[in-house]
């Protein structure tokens, strides 16, 4: 079941939820949740997906759904996880949707913790990369140069927009060598698709961290999602890769379309620099170095057995 | 030469033990069979579930052990684990129930009957390890009830109480029961270990009314709402703090019947009857007060005690009845609301005010663990007995033991 | 924010003026509430508007199922962005009506159809109480100090059009709405700590998978029109529309429009190019 086409008709996230027009993380959600399916558990926190699909008295999941905080979506699906356990229903999946805030920033220590102790959920992180909820502010995830109203413009260099790169959310997971670690792109979707079957099949930590473009927040027109999130790989900006039982895989070798194509085309971006941009490109040409070398230091190797008992 | 006689025998239906009030906690914890228990180490709380972890590794526990990464996530791990449908256990102390403070109002409107033992403990600044209750006097308002015990046995005992009151359908709110640290944690003492198969007739296995999460029965549990729905949410969790009251007094009653020991239920009193002047207490200052009454009456002195148990639901109405006949009443605090006075004698202050018109004191000390010795309470009844009769205006707030401030 | 900028609007011509949104969860394109006081006097109070003397609608779809004039003051006068006439607009009662085509007017000006600052232009007109330069202060405050001075410049360019464009009348009465429109259960009949499973209220399903009560294809300005004989049936519209609005049949896919919002993607992501987006003129809407 990794096709567009072998994905079941059925929805478990449904119509009427009040998303933005073109809003990327309902995507991830509704096409996460068709493969995970009706014995499913979703855990929301605060943040836009809570709102627009959980706002009394109405529901957008077919499915048992549970909200407590911010910050506490990786234990909070832990707790769940354990509890379903003793009632004799550890095959029920427990998913976590989390924004980049509640991942990245507010949900770090929390994530770390339910990764550490192996905890059996998948994490999905829909990575709009600022706080949206809350009026499009930066985020930990927020990429270097991009405009938000905390990181508003001016004649400072407090006022070019976000002065910092991206916080690199997959690889703090690598460190924790969970079963699963994958990041997708809505652009790509058997590559998506593949890895959601993988990540709800094992059992342990799962992460996935999934690039979901915010037409508002990213200034740009609410039909470009799709578009932007193939570039953002294309580009080199967003690497596709997966890091299985110890393996670092890069999923796809882009085409290393000039940033500028992906920039252009959403307004956060508009005032950038040609020294910023200059910036970003030796940022993607580093990371993608960087990425290189560790696929290659963590390729495939000889199994040693590791027991876990719980 | 002193002459010594045995000690009288105390009740006893399991195995009665030296043990620590962190141990007989844990084993409270234990024999009330959580399915989840979910915790952080914070002195003095640790030794409770360090036992929990023994009892665990030892097969004489049975259940899933979350170690967390901080207390924020112990309290969210059982909070979801009961809006799961499972029966959850805690435990912590100072800086680490300030920590669950935003978690803690989540359970209480959706109806989570988590209990969780809570070994009070001075909040920095100054950072202090002895006993305070300015740890679990703040959570007033959380939507937790609130109960304060005196000793280890009293610690072992609530744990069942308390999820037998929580998991009322009535009731269904969470309780922190809080126990001295150092007095009553790390303090050896005699305890009934009271049995599995006891603790199994007493409390029967939770069986979730009104929230669970199960996909063969879907069900939204916490959602974002408006305006139009909040208010009625936040009335039915009062009513249920209400209700809690008479689930309280009742289920001691039923402990009492089938342990032979029972608390009085929200507050318990001593030598009350006849007396002129009482002072409220709570935690383990009452042990000593105990003896107090019994000094100051051998003098000739018409003093009474009462021990409050719940603060959360507070007394009123029993209170009421208690002080009706009093002519001066004292309440003692290890807490305190800065700038007004002890949070307990705000709150009886709050009570009684329909009632009486006689001068209400407040007493401060043993703040930040210092002692409380018997002359600190002789004191307090000095000083309640020399408001006696001379109406409100003799209230006021009085620091005993402070250096350099008359008390 | 055109509240906001219509208090500042006010202030600017000399009034005492107060603006808030009602804050719920304002999605891009979704319904939102919004109330501006202005008078003479220092204004205290401080609640929702329940008795409008003027009622704005920005979008005309909402009269379909929103009284609009319920509460509105005798005399009062309800303004609205419509291709309609304002004498062709029937609501709840004879009211006062002024209308106005916004949304050209917003798409022509701002490239959005963002219509709330050119129905400040028709207020403007409308009332005759705030002067066109009123609007514009308060455009200029408010759009250009979040957004940028190019696009507030942009808005006032609506405004302006839009104040040209506004026609009065009188609207009809004859449109007849249900009593309540919403669920709202005592606090014994809420579900305990809403935990709540599925169910059925007068005002329709509740509870899990109930978002399909809340009809979002309201919100929509352009639609999507499939031509069945492009279509390949590679499913990607089906795929990625995130309202799930379009299901697969036998040999192409179907477009349904009760949630579409109109977002595009479908079309974007159409290889053959066989949807594309057209406007959605107000006699089309779906209930």
């Amino acid at each position: 079941m990794t096709t567009v086409k072998d994905l079941p008709r059925e929805d478990y996230f449904l119509s009427g939820h009040t998303a933005c027009p073109g809003c990327g993380g309902a995507m991830v959600v509704r096409e996460v949740m068709k493969v995970l399916g009706p014995n499913t558990v979703v855990y929301m926190p605060a943040s836009c997906l809570l709102i627009f699909s959980d706002m009394y008295p109405y529901n957008a999941f077919k499915v048992p759904s549970l909200q407590i905080l911010f910050e506490t979506s990786a234990i909070a699906a832990a707790g769940v996880k354990r509890a379903l356990k003793r009632l004799g229903k550890d095959d029920t999946t427990v998913v976590a949707f989390a924004g980049d805030g509640g991942t990245a920033d507010i949900g770090m220590q929390a994530l770390s913790g339910a990764a550490e102790r192996n905890e059996d959920i998948l994490y999905v992180c829909y990575d709009n990369e600022a706080y949206m909820n809350t009026g499009i502010q930066r985020s930990g995830t927020t990429p270097f140069g991009a405009w938000t109203t905390t990181t508003p413009l001016g004649s400072t260099s407090e006022g070019q927009g976000k002065n910092e790169f991206k916080k690199d959310v997959p690889r703090i997971l690598m460190a924790h060598d969970v079963p699963y670690v994958a990041t997708a792109s809505l652009g790509f979707p058997a590559d998506f698709l593949k890895k959601v079957d993988k990540a709800k099949a094992k059992k342990g930590f799962r992460y996935l961290h999934v690039l979901a473009p915010c037409p508002v927040g990213w200034r740009a027109e609410s039909d470009s999602t799709v578009d932007l999130a193939k570039l953002a790989v294309e580009t080199g900006i967003f690497t596709l890769l997966e890091y299985e039982d110890g393996v670092l895989t890069l999923n796809r070798e882009p085409r290393f379309t000039p940033v500028r194509e992906y920039l252009k085309l959403q307004g956060r971006f508009k005032h950038l620099s040609e020294g910023q941009i200059a910036s970003i490109e030796r940022w993607v040409k580093d990371k993608w170095e960087r990425d290189r070398a560790l696929a290659k230091a963590l390729g495939p190797k000889p199994k040693v057995p590791v027991a876990i008992v719980r | 030469m002193i002459e010594m006689k045995p000690a009288v025998k105390l009740p006893t239906t399991g195995e009665r033990r030296m043990v620590t009030g962190d141990y007989a906690a844990a084993w409270g914890a234990m024999v009330s069979r959580p399915q989840v228990v979910a915790a952080y180490p914070i002195t003095p709380q640790t030794m409770i579930i360090e036992h929990l972890a023994e009892f665990l590794a030892a097969g004489k526990f049975d259940a899933e052990m979350m170690r967390v990464e901080s207390e924020h996530s112990a309290m969210s791990a059982v909070i979801a684990a009961e809006a799961t449908g499972v029966r959850a256990y805690t435990a912590t102390s100072s800086q680490g129930l300030a920590l669950m403070h935003e978690p803690l109002f989540v359970s209480p409107p959706m109806h989570l009957p988590i209990v969780m033992s809570v070994v009070n403990r001075t909040v920095a600044s100054p950072l202090g390890i002895w006993v305070e209750h300015n740890d679990t006097m703040p959570q007033r308002d959380t939507g937790w009830m609130q109960i304060y015990v005196e000793d280890g046995q009293e610690a072992l005992d609530m744990v069942l109480q308390g999820y037998k009151v929580a998991e009322q359908p009535l009731v269904e709110l969470p309780m922190m029961i809080g126990m001295d640290a150092f007095l009553v944690s790390h303090t050896i003492e005699s305890v009934d270990l009271i049995s599995q198969e006891d603790a199994d007739a007493f409390l029967p296995p939770y069986k979730p009314v009104h929230a669970y999460l199960d996909p063969q029965r879907p069900m939204v549990v916490g959602a974002a709402a408006p305006p139009e729905y909040i208010q009625e949410v936040r009335w039915e969790t009062d009513l249920r703090m209400r209700r809690a009251a008479e689930f309280l007094e009742e289920t001691d009653r039923e402990f009492g019947r089938k342990f032979g020991r029972t608390y009085g239920g929200m507050i318990e009193t001593y030598r009350l009857e006849d007396a002129d002047v009482a002072l409220m207490t709570l935690g383990t200052v009452t042990s000593t007060a105990r003896e107090v009454v019994d000094r100051l009456r051998a003098q000739g002195e018409r003093v009474g005690l009462i021990k409050l148990r719940s603060f959360r639901p507070f007394p009123a109405e029993r209170l009421q009845d208690a002080t009706a006949h009093l002519k001066a009443f004292g309440v003692y605090d290890r807490a305190v609301s800065y700038g007004v006075g002890g949070p307990s004698y705000i709150e009886a202050r709050n009570a009684l005010y329909d009632t009486t018109t006689m001068p209400i004191l407040s007493f401060l000390a043993g703040l930040g663990g210092r002692d409380v010795t018997p002359q600190d309470v002789e004191l307090m009844f000095k000083k309640t007995l020399a408001a006696a009769g001379r109406g409100r205006r003799a209230s006021g707030v009085h620091w005993i033991g402070t250096r350099g401030v008359s008390p | 924010m055109a509240a906001q900028a219509l208090a500042v609007a006010a202030s600017h011509d000399g009034y005492s003026a107060i603006a808030f949104p009602f804050f719920g969860a304002e999605r891009r394109g979704a319904p939102v509430l919004a109330f501006t006081r202005f008078g003479e006097e220092r204004l205290r109070v401080r609640t929702q508007v329940y008795e409008p003397h003027f009622v704005v609608v920005l979008d005309e779809s909402l009269v379909e199922t929103v009284d609009v004039l319920a509460g509105l003051r005798p005399g009062g006068m309800v303004i609205v962005n419509t291709t309609r006439a304002p004498d062709r607009l029937v609501l709840s009662k004879k009211a006062k009506s002024a209308t106005v085509d916004a949304t050209t007017i917003a798409l022509k000006h701002t490239k959005q159809a963002a219509v709330n600052t050119a129905m400040l232009g028709a207020f403007a007109k409308a009332t005759g109480l705030i002067t066109l330069e009123g609007v514009e202060a308060g455009i200029m405050e408010v759009f250009g100090r979040r957004l940028s001075k190019e696009i507030a410049d942009r808005n006032v360019a609506a405004a302006r059009a839009a104040y040209e464009a506004t026609r009065l009348g009188e609207g009809d009465s004859g449109r007849v709405y249900a009593k309540a429109t919403k669920w709202l259960p005592t606090a014994q009949e809420l579900p305990p700590g809403l935990a709540t499973p599925p169910m059925e209220t007068p005002f329709g399903r509740v509870g899990v998978g109930s978002s399909p009560s809340n009809l979002t294809g309201g919100w929509r300005v352009n639609k999507p029109v499939l031509d069945g004989a492009e279509c390949t049936n590679c499913l990607l519209c089906w795929f990625y529309c995130p309202d799930g609005s379009i299901t697969r049949g036998e040999k192409i896919v179907e477009i349904h429009y009760e949630y579409c919002k109109g977002c595009g993607i479908c079309a974007a992501v159409c290889a053959p190019k066989a949807i594309h987006m057209e406007r959605e003129i107000e006699e089309e809407v779906k209930a």
